[in-house]
């Protein structure tokens, strides 16, 4: 299984792929902003996108709403790591077409329960 | 605005308390200060803009050293490897701290749309603020001893 892990910090991805590495997954792809993210489900083969909010260039919200305009990742499971958690953002980024999200800051725990959560569906 | 800035500077600080328990580590907190404004020199600022009902700025700031103790417990680096880390960091942190306040603010009736951060690295950094405002500040101390401070900026309603 692969993953984009989609973060303007580099910091935050490697902690993300950390947590992702911790729980058996080491296929692991990184995008620093929306539009690099896009660059990088081009290439195909991304079976979930974990994705930061706030990023310069393109944010989170934008890529998502974009690649949810794509055939390839009309459905691929996306889980939004952000701070931005008032019930306002969160309506927001579900109509953009989130499948779920984690709430900055977070452990490594809620993070794997959010990323299994995901993938059952 | 219905919170008072003693409110707000409660929620902050708690926020702060938050974000470092569960990212980096536990800190002890001094009473937050109305009017107070980070006086002293430092070596570290990262700083979050926000705008809204209200406009203004969430502001870390420490030493150079405890920027670095700050960024080995999020990122479980060795304190000696730590280089181009740093910045990062501080940057994350402080993004995690102004949106954990912006969300507390939401839940309270208060709605903020805040930046990326930006941080600034140098030696005996001040800062001092123009126009009208009102200030407040949350001291903080490491387990080592390392005093960190956030700083809550707004502009005049």
């Amino acid at each position: 299984m692969r993953f984009l892990v989609v973060d303007d910090s580099a910091m935050m991805r490697r902690m993300i792929i950390k947590a992702l590495n911790g729980v058996g997954h080491d296929d692991v792809k990184e995008a620093g902003n929306g539009k690099e993210g896009l660059d990088a489900l081009a290439q195909g083969g991304i079976d979930m996108i974990l994705t930061d909010w706030n990023m310069p260039q393109m944010s989170g919200l934008e890529f998502v709403k974009a690649l949810r305009a794509l055939d390839g990742t009309r459905t691929t499971p996306v889980l939004m790591v952000t701070t931005n958690v008032s019930p306002d953002d969160l309506a927001e980024a579900k109509t953009a077409g989130i499948s779920d999200y984690v709430s900055k800051p977070f452990t490594s725990d809620v993070l794997k329960e959010k990323i299994e959560k995901v993938l059952r569906g | 605005m219905s919170q008072s800035i003693d409110a707000m500077l409660a929620m902050l600080a708690t926020s702060t308390r938050e974000v470092f328990e569960t990212m980096a580590t536990p800190l002890d907190a001094k009473p937050p200060r109305s009017g107070g404004v980070m006086a002293g020199p430092c070596g570290v600022l990262g700083i979050i803009a926000f705008a809204g009902e209200r406009s203004g700025s969430v502001s870390f700031y420490s030493s150079e050293a405890a920027a670095v103790k700050v960024t080995s417990a999020m990122t479980g680096i060795p304190e000696a490897e730590v280089n181009g880390e740093m910045p990062d960091a501080i940057g994350e942190i402080t993004n995690m701290i102004a949106g954990t306040f912006r969300t507390r603010m939401a839940a309270a009736g208060t709605r903020w749309a805040i930046s990326t951060p930006s941080v600034t690295i140098g030696w005996q950094l001040r800062t001092k603020h123009y126009g009208t405002v009102h200030t407040g500040l949350c001291e903080f101390t490491m387990p080592g001893g390392e005093p960190l401070f956030v700083e809550l900026v707004l502009t005049e309603e």
